[in-house]
C-alpha cells in the first residue's frame, strides 16, 4: 500500500452529471438523426470476396498503424498517431478510473481497485496518464506548428479545424494545469510519478485552503471542456473518429484484394517526391 | 394527413448509396486529395478537389448549400476526370469515383442536369448509338478498308457471317476517329498473327454506353441492358476491347449484369498472354526508350498495371523507363469522366503536364493502351510545343512483329481510300 494523501475540493458534481446526461443525449439524438439521413440513401448489398480475416488485418493496419498516412508522409503520420493515441488512451483511462471510483463509492470493491487507487497502480496511472497526455500534447503543438508557420498548400484552415485544435489543446494543457495544482497538495517523491504534470506544479509552497478555489475552477473548466466533445462531435470533423475507421472496415471488406490500394509498394511505384514538393 | 414532400436534398440522398452518405461525413480534411489531384494542378479551386466537392455535396444533401457555392461545386463535380486518384490516396479510403458518378445520376434525377456541353454528347451517343454522331453503317469500315489496301493477312470476319466464340470490339474511337483508327486495324492484324479465330461486330458493335455511367445520364442501366441482351442472343464468350473506357464500361460497369459465360478482356491481357504462349512472336529489334502512362480504367480502377509492362519489357532493343508518377499513382491526362467534354481547355493542360513528366525521364516516346489517351496524350503535346511521341501499344507491338502496318501506313492507306 501507498499512502496516498487525499487531496479534497469542492466539485459540482450533480452539476457535472446533469450536463452529462444532457449532452451525451443531445450527442445520442444527433447521431440518430444522422442515422436516419443516411438511411435515405439506397441499400447495396456488399460486393466482398468475403475473407473476413483479411479484412481485419487491413482494418487494423490502417485503423491502429496508420499504414497509408505512414507511406504518404511519416511526418504526419507521427502527428496523427500521437494525438489518435493520446486522445484514445486519455479516454480509456478517464473511463477506467469513473469505474473504479464508482465502485470505491458503492462499496463494491475487488483487489483491482485497490490496487489502481491505493496500490503501486496509482503510479502506473500516473506514468500512463502523462505518458499520453505527453503524446496529445505534442501531437496538438507540432500540428498546430505545421498548420500555422509551415503552412503546407494542403491544408485549408477553416474554423472547424482551428477550433478543434485549439479547443483539444485547451482540454489537454488544463488537464496537466490542474494536475500540477493538485501535484502541489502532494508529497515531491509521489509529485514525481507525474512527470509531466509536476512541471505544471506551481512554485512555492501553498495550502489546501489556499488553492481551493482554483481546483475548483480548473476542474470545472477541463471536465465541462471534456464534456463539450460529446456536443462537439456530430457536427464537427471530430466525427471522421468514429466514421473513418466504419468507412475503411467497408472498404476493407470490399477491396479487400487491391494490393495497389492496400499493400502498395510506396517506395517502388509511388511518385519518390510528392506532386509539387 | 399532409405527407411531407420530398425536398430537393431528400431527392439527392436518395440517389446515392447508404455508405455513399456515410462517406460524405468521414472526410478527415487532410487535403491528401488536393496533393495529387490532376485537375487541381491546373485550376486550383477548393471546389475542385476531393475536399471541397465532398463538403459541398454534404451540404447539398442538408439543404445548406448557398446557391451561388452550388455552382462552384457543379463546376468542380463535372470538371473532374472521376480518375480515382483521390481514392487511392485517401487515408480514410472514401471510394471518391464511384461516388462522383454516383452524385452525377443522383443530381440528374434531381432535376440538377450535367453541362450542356455533356448534355448534348449524352444525346448524341443515345441517337447515333457512338459518340461522334457518324452513321452505325461506318462503324465496320475500317476493317473493308484495312484489308483492300492490303494492311490484313485476310479479310476480318463480320459476327453475323462468321459467329466466332471470341470477338474483338474495337470501340468508337477506333472505329471512327480518322488518327485511331490504326489502333483496330493493328489489332486485327496482331490477332491474324498470333492465329485467333476470331470475328468483329461491325455495324452491330454498339457503344458501351459507359460515358453514359460516367456523366450520370439515368438511362445508362437501360442502355447497358439492351447491349448485354444482344451480347446474350449472339452466345458470345470473350469480348477483347482494346479501348480502356470501353474495358471499364463492359467489364466494370456491367460487370453484375453479364451472363456468366461471357468474360471481358482487354487487348493488353489478351497480347501479353499471346505473346506468353509463343503464338506472337515479337522478332523485330524496336530501338526506342519508352516510358509507359497507366490509363485509369485500366490501371487504377482494373488494377491492370502488369501486363502492358510485360509486353514492352518482351520487345527486343526496347527500354522501358518509368515516370515519377506511375502505376496507382499514374497522373491523369484528363480524358475521362466526361471532363474533355466540359472543359477541354484542362484536359490539353493536364496531358501537357503528364507529357513534361514523361519528358523529364528522358524516353523518346511515351506509350500508352488506350486510343482515348492517345488523343489526350497529343493534345498535351501540341499544348506543351513538345517534341515527344505519343504511341498506342499496338504500334510499338507491330514494329516488332509485323513492320509494314504501322500507324503512319495506316494512315495514309485510309487517307487514300477516303480521296477515292
Amino acid at each position: 500500500m501507498i499512502d496516498i494523501p487525499a487531496v479534497n475540493y469542492p466539485k459540482p458534481w450533480l452539476l457535472f452529471w446533469a450536463v452529462v446526461i444532457l449532452s451525451h443525449g443531445y450527442m445520442d439524438y444527433a447521431l440518430y438523426r444522422k442515422w436516419i439521413s443516411w438511411n435515405r440513401g439506397i441499400t447495396q448489398t456488399a460486393t466482398t470476396s468475403g475473407r473476413w480475416g483479411r479484412a481485419l488485418k487491413i482494418w487494423a493496419a490502417e485503423v491502429f498503424l496508420q499504414r497509408q498516412l505512414f507511406g504518404l508522409s511519416s511526418f504526419r503520420w507521427l502527428i496523427h498517431l500521437l494525438i489518435f493515441f493520446g486522445f484514445l488512451a486519455l479516454a480509456f483511462l478517464s473511463l477506467s478510473t469513473f469505474f473504479l471510483k464508482l465502485s470505491h463509492y458503492l462499496g463494491v470493491e475487488s483487489s483491482v481497485t485497490h490496487y489502481f487507487l491505493n496500490g503501486s497502480g496509482y503510479i502506473f496511472i500516473k506514468v500512463w496518464g502523462d505518458s499520453f497526455g505527453l503524446a496529445l500534447l505534442l501531437g496538438l503543438i507540432i500540428a498546430s506548428v505545421r498548420r500555422f508557420l509551415f503552412r503546407p498548400a494542403q491544408q485549408i484552415s477553416g474554423q472547424m479545424d482551428v477550433f478543434l485544435l485549439f479547443f483539444l489543446l485547451w482540454l489537454t494543457l488544463s488537464g496537466f494545469m490542474l494536475e500540477g495544482l493538485r501535484l502541489a497538495l502532494v508529497p515531491v517523491e509521489l509529485a514525481r510519478c507525474s512527470f509531466i504534470g509536476c512541471f505544471f506544479i506551481p512554485p512555492g509552497t501553498y495550502t489546501l485552503e489556499e488553492l481551493q478555489p482554483w481546483l475548483t475552477l480548473l476542474w470545472v473548466l477541463h471536465s465541462f471542456t471534456g464534456v463539450g466533445i460529446l456536443v462537439y462531435l456530430p457536427h464537427s470533423k471530430l466525427l471522421h473518429s468514429i466514421l473513418s475507421p466504419l468507412v475503411i472496415a467497408m472498404n476493407a471488406h470490399e477491396e479487400q484484394e487491391r494490393k495497389d490500394l492496400y499493400w502498395p509498394d510506396i517506395a517502388k511505384h509511388r511518385a519518390t517526391r510528392l506532386p509539387r514538393d | 394527413m399532409a405527407r411531407h414532400s420530398k425536398t430537393q436534398g431528400d431527392k439527392i440522398a436518395q440517389g446515392l448509396t447508404r455508405r455513399q452518405l456515410i462517406e460524405l461525413e468521414a472526410c478527415a480534411r487532410c487535403g491528401e486529395c488536393q496533393v495529387w489531384c490532376p485537375v487541381y494542378a491546373q485550376d486550383k479551386r477548393e471546389c475542385i478537389t476531393a475536399r471541397g466537392k465532398l463538403q459541398s455535396l454534404r451540404r447539398l444533401v442538408k439543404e445548406t448549400l448557398p446557391e451561388d457555392e452550388k455552382h462552384e461545386f457543379l463546376e468542380g463535380l463535372y470538371e473532374c476526370s472521376a480518375c480515382g486518384q483521390c481514392h487511392i490516396v485517401c487515408p480514410v479510403r472514401i471510394n471518391t469515383p464511384e461516388l462522383w458518378e454516383q452524385s452525377r445520376l443522383s443530381l440528374a434525377n434531381a432535376g440538377i442536369p450535367q453541362p450542356e456541353s455533356q448534355l448534348k454528347q449524352l444525346a448524341t451517343i443515345k441517337e447515333f448509338n457512338n459518340s461522334f454522331g457518324k452513321p452505325q453503317q461506318e462503324r465496320g469500315l475500317w476493317a473493308k478498308t484495312a484489308w483492300e489496301a492490303g494492311l490484313l493477312k485476310s479479310p476480318v470476319p463480320l459476327w453475323r457471317d462468321h459467329p466466332t466464340s471470341l470477338i474483338y470490339f474495337a470501340g468508337c474511337t477506333a472505329s471512327f476517329e480518322l488518327a485511331m483508327q490504326s489502333v483496330a486495324v493493328q489489332t486485327a492484324r496482331l490477332l491474324q498473327e498470333a492465329g485467333v479465330e476470331f470475328s468483329v461486330l461491325g455495324e452491330d458493335e454498339p457503344c458501351c454506353v459507359s460515358k453514359l455511367r460516367r456523366m450520370g445520364d439515368p438511362d445508362f442501366s437501360l442502355e447497358a441492358k439492351k447491349r448485354l441482351n444482344q451480347f446474350d442472343r449472339m452466345g458470345i464468350a470473350t469480348v477483347v476491347a482494346s479501348c480502356a473506357g470501353c474495358f471499364k464500361g463492359l467489364h466494370s460497369d456491367y460487370s453484375k449484369l453479364w451472363p456468366e459465360r461471357t468474360r471481358v478482356i482487354h487487348l493488353t491481357q489478351f497480347l501479353d498472354h499471346l505473346i506468353r504462349e509463343r503464338n506472337l512472336r515479337l522478332v523485330h529489334e524496336v530501338p526506342l526508350v519508352v516510358t509507359y502512362h497507366d490509363p485509369c480504367h485500366l490501371g487504377r480502377h482494373n488494377r491492370i498495371y502488369e501486363e502492358p509492362r510485360s509486353i514492352l519489357k518482351a520487345i527486343p532493343g526496347l527500354r522501358l523507363v518509368e515516370m515519377s508518377r506511375h502505376r496507382a499513382f499514374s497522373s491523369c491526362c484528363g480524358m475521362g469522366g466526361g471532363l474533355k467534354v466540359a472543359n477541354s481547355g484542362i484536359q490539353h493542360k493536364m496531358g501537357a503536364e503528364r507529357v513534361r513528366e514523361a519528358e523529364s525521364t528522358g524516353a523518346e516516346a511515351i506509350v500508352t493502351p488506350c486510343q482515348t489517351c492517345s488523343l489526350g496524350l497529343l493534345n498535351g503535346v501540341d499544348e506543351a510545343s513538345s517534341g515527344m511521341k505519343v504511341y498506342h501499344l499496338n504500334e510499338i507491338i507491330v514494329r516488332s512483329v509485323c513492320p509494314e502496318v504501322t500507324s503512319e501506313e495506316i494512315l495514309s492507306a485510309f487517307v487514300r481510300a477516303a480521296v477515292r
